[in-house]
């Protein structure tokens, strides 16, 4: 058999031992064309099974060399990947009848549906039903990292075990880069500031030790001071004065103190809030930029969120977290000094329960947070359930339901008060505990604090100090839990955040991309395929030519890949084989700002913006004239209700056009697309879900529209394309009739079919209406 | 069609016009299959053969669950192809053991979705999670990302895991897995 192209190693390699069973059954290595692995027995269980191509067979192999197939390749008729539920089948149909060939879980099912693709297109070649040999282009989806192996999270993203945590802050700090100066400023308020903290329990030991109790004191001759400036306070006379310069130094820290904290706030929210909006405007212009496949991959919320939530919860983060943060651990250590440079042993004991507050606090902080979660996610059902019989109220009405619908919050609100509770009262329980545990640190030094003081060495000041401290010290430590996940939630919305900006955009600019300023509007389909994922193809085999000026009715089947040709004609996705032109030129080389510059699309649906009809009409080109506006307004048939309007063309539209009738919009939108005046036209059952009378109108508006413009109309309604150049049949995603109307009725083939089915159902109506009447 | 039982064949008679025949494409009237009618065999290439007594032979028949979660032996919509049902066998047991093994093995084709019996860990590295599990298909690893969109619960204590791959498994009720296996799902719920 004379074979296309005989690829090798592209697939998965044969082991040794299947080889040698396959040279025991007299077939030498050299005939081998491919083999592919399945992860599924006929059996159903895991496990290891072969599928092989010869030049004369197809063989499947268990991956002991059992043989459990043997298929001459000639007596095969067909060839397809079978989509059951959670796995594929490859079903072959051979003069005998339907073989099922081998099984394989949806992991194997790009490659299996590859090979199917392929076996198949050759199949056609070799009957003379296709005119070239299928090209071998199988690519593997590769989601993994390049650089490490690891499954990214999805295809888009970054790694996450590349990308360092500490890394992802220093992009964030990246950010700070304009504003250096500011940001230097910053540092050193909040070192200053955290120093003067850490002054008055050292003045308290002054005040006490060298003023207080010197006043006390019977000795005629006091000891040292332990502290130099307690010495120079010592020689401060009278007391009085002494204690009047302590306070008033008290006084005047506590005044700097706020001062620097007044700054240092009001420049970390400056700096704050300019970082996370410059991060925004990064995330949301990089999003305008990203292919259309990313937001296939996600929902509308999932994307608002990263521009939204995460931009917030890094924002709240930098405001608030990070300076806590940063202040809490400079505390520790500069507490931590202090004390041991006072008291040691005292000291000593200090640390004795703070392993005790660290791993509970972890604990219950862990424990309590599972709890929350579980509490909110209650809570959101019982929103989803108020959520959905309100905006359902009517349907409730109209089928009596209401009782059911309150025995439903009910049980939800009860689960979800459950489950508060519970939570709460967790709460309650083990948070005094950890105080405790944090009271008691404070217990100890009283006490060996106090012995030290009967016994003599230490002074009643420096206990004062040491307590004072105390309390600073074991703060931060209850919130070492919480903090920790609240950092590394925020550096993983950074990352989110940064993933949107790291995906790769729709089209590079490599220089070689061609610039189109005039497009002729020549389409051409060249043994095109495509499917959105690419075990599955939606379109296969699409061979069209169309002229410039030429309408093209797109007919067929909902779910016959009508839709998807315009996507592709829209190049929101590339074709996986074979080529889509215009004029000439590769798609996929084409400038896309050239391309949909001169592509207009007209919606079944269509999407306006909040906004007035005039600004919707000029959304192509926002400095059109009013002239302009209007003359497209007029060719849409648009302007005869927008001049009834109170405002005008200054009516505002509201969200989604929602002040317009459906029929309105759709005219506004046709507007749009005069005043756009593209190249390229295409309409998607533009004239649907309107009434008759408003229909006829818009029939009117596109036919204007249409002129010496290249359109691709798709319509349910038949009678709406008959002003198309030519029609083209879709029938399972591939072109079987192409033809004028007359021709394609002469046909009597699937178009016929549709036309006919249309009129008895258009008959039906009729009789309807004259039996109303 | 003499022996089908009566009130589904007066039915059928009326819609058919008594003609021995199956219904037409566009009949909206359900037909429910007599089991004691049907016949399943393996035809000689493997596929699952139909025959309804009197009526039609269908060479490769298509089984297909109409409520797959809920009554996976019930309701079972017998297609000539992706297209044309022929008939709803309302119960499967009803099925000579022959017949029935059949139709089992090609549900069983048809519905892979494995049934996770034990967890043996679960561990996570960078957001994916990498699951070690028996399933009644065998021992299986699989990773599934962001677990909160990939998991989806069936009140009251149904779970889907959907793994990286497109692969989905099935634990019916996680609250009588075992005590080791009920921790995992618990830590990471």
């Amino acid at each position: 058999m004379a074979t296309a192209e005989t690829p090798t190693g592209t697939l998965d390699a044969l082991p040794d031992s299947l080889e040698k069973t396959l040279q025991s059954l007299n077939i030498p290595t050299e005939q081998i064309r491919f083999a592919v692995q399945s992860d599924i027995n006929a059996s159903g269980t895991y496990g290891e099974e072969w599928f092989i191509l010869t030049d004369a067979a197809i063989f499947t192999l268990t991956g002991a060399g059992e043989v459990l197939h043997y298929i001459p390749y000639k007596s095969v008729l067909g060839i397809r990947a079978e989509v059951v539920v959670d796995a594929g089948l490859l079903v072959l149909e051979t003069e005998e009848g339907t073989v099922d060939l081998i099984r394989y879980s949806n992991g194997f099912a790009p490659k299996f549906g590859f090979v199917a693709r392929f076996i198949g297109d050759e199949l056609e070649f070799h009957k003379g039903k296709r005119d070239e040999a299928p090209i071998w282009d199988y690519k593997p989806e590769d989601h993994s990292c390049k650089s490490c192996g690891r499954l990214l999270p999805d295809e888009f993203s970054p790694c996450p075990a590349c990308t360092k945590k500490h890394k992802v802050m220093l992009r964030i700090l990246s950010y700070i880069q304009p504003y250096r100066g500011r940001a230097i400023l910053y540092t050193i308020f909040l070192i200053v500031g955290t120093l003067i903290t850490l002054m008055p329990p050292y003045f308290t030991r002054i005040l006490v030790d060298d003023i207080l109790q010197v006043g006390e004191s019977d000795n005629a001759v006091p000891e040292a001071s332990e502290t130099w400036l307690g010495e120079i306070f010592r020689g401060i006379e009278p007391l009085t004065v002494a204690l009047s310069v302590a306070v008033g130094m008290l006084l005047a820290i506590l005044v700097i103190s706020t001062i620097f904290s007044i700054f240092q706030q009001r420049l970390g929210a400056w700096l704050t809030f300019r970082i996370a909006s410059n991060i925004r405007a990064h995330v949301y212009q990089h999003l305008h930029n990203l292919s259309i496949r990313f937001f296939d991959k996600r929902t509308t919320g999932t994307v608002i969120s990263h521009i939204t939530e995460d931009s917030e919860r890094l924002q709240d983060f930098m405001l608030e977290g990070l300076s806590f943060l940063s202040v809490q651990l400079f505390l520790f250590f500069g507490i931590g000094s202090m004390l041991f440079w006072m008291n040691w042993k005292l000291a000593c004991f200090v640390l004795i329960p703070i392993p005790i507050i660290v791993l509970g606090a972890s604990w219950f902080w862990k424990k309590v947070r599972s709890l929350w979660h579980r509490a909110y996610r209650r809570r959101s059902k019982l929103f989803d359930v108020v959520n959905d019989s309100v905006s359902g109220i009517r349907v409730v009405r109209a089928f009596g339901q209401q009782k059911d619908e309150v025995n439903r919050f009910g049980r939800a609100n009860i689960d979800a008060r459950d489950y508060e509770t519970h939570a709460e009262m967790i709460w309650s329980t083990y948070y005094p505990p950890l105080m405790f545990a944090v009271q008691f640190g404070t217990l100890i030094v009283w006490y060996f604090g106090g012995l030290d003081i009967i016994t003599g060495p230490m002074k009643l000041g420096t206990l004062f100090a040491f307590l004072g401290y105390l309390a600073m010290f074991y703060e931060p430590l209850r919130y070492v839990s919480p903090l920790i996940n609240w950092a590394s939630r925020s550096m993983t919305a950074a990352e989110r955040l940064f993933e949107v900006i790291d995906s790769q955009p729709e089209q590079f600019d490599d220089g070689t991309l061609k610039t189109m300023p005039n497009i002729a509007g020549e389409v051409r389909f060249h043994n095109m395929t495509f499917g959105y994922e690419s075990h599955k193809p939606v379109l296969r085999d699409i061979n069209l030519h169309v002229q410039p000026g030429e309408m093209i009715g797109l007919v067929g089947h909902s779910g016959a890949g009508k839709s998807t040709l315009i996507n592709l004609i829209c190049r929101f996705y590339t074709p996986d084989s074979g080529r889509l032109e215009i004029d000439g030129e590769d798609i996929k080389g084409i400038d896309l700002k050239d391309l949909r510059s001169q592509i207009g699309v007209v919606l079944q649906d269509p999407y306006l913006f909040s906004g007035t009809i005039a600004e919707n009409i000029a959304y192509a080109h926002p400095d059109a004239s009013m002239e302009d506006i209007i003359a497209a307004a007029k060719a849409a048939n648009a302007h005869e209700f927008i001049v009834k309007f109170p405002d005008g063309y200054d009516t505002e539209v509201g969200e989604r056009g929602g002040s317009l009738s459906g029929g309105e919009r759709q005219r506004v939108s046709i507007a749009r697309a005069i005043l756009h005046n593209p190249r390229i036209l295409i309409l998607d059952e533009a004239t649907s879900s309107v009434d008759v009378e408003t229909e006829k109108k818009i029939q009117q508006a596109i036919d204007r529209l249409v002129q010496n413009r290249t359109t691709f109309a798709i319509a349910h309604r038949l009678s709406t394309l008959r002003n198309a150049d030519r029609l083209f049949v879709i029938e399972k995603g591939k072109g079987v009739e192409c033809g004028s109307h007359e021709e394609l009725m002469e046909k009597k083939g699937i178009y016929y079919k549709l036309v006919e089915t249309q009129r008895e159902a258009a008959n039906v109506r009729a009789q309807a209406q004259v039996v109303e009447g | 069609m003499q022996n089908e039982n009566g009130e589904k064949q007066d039915r059928l008679a009326i819609g058919d016009g008594a003609k021995p025949e199956p219904p037409e494409p566009d009949d909206f009237t359900p037909r429910y299959l007599d089991a004691a009618q049907l016949t399943f065999t393996r035809s000689e290439v493997g596929t699952a053969r139909l025959e309804i007594r009197q009526e039609a032979c269908y060479l490769r028949v298509m089984v297909r669950r109409l409520m797959p979660l809920s009554n996976p032996d019930g309701y079972i919509s017998l297609g000539a192809d992706e297209d044309s049902e022929i008939g709803i066998l309302v119960n499967l047991s009803e099925l000579a053991p022959e017949s029935l093994k059949i139709v089992q093995e090609e549900l069983d084709k048809r519905y892979f979705t494995p049934t996770i019996q034990k967890i043996y860990r679960v561990k996570e590295h960078f957001g994916i999670h990498e699951w070690e599990v028996e399933t009644e298909r065998g021992r299986v690893t699989f990773s599934v990302r962001g677990l909160n969109q990939n998991i989806k619960q069936v009140p009251p204590a149904r779970l889907f895991v959907t793994d990286v791959r497109g692969n989905r498994y099935d634990i019916p009720d996680y609250r009588e897995l075992d005590l080791q296996s009920y921790q995992q799902i618990q830590r990471h719920l």
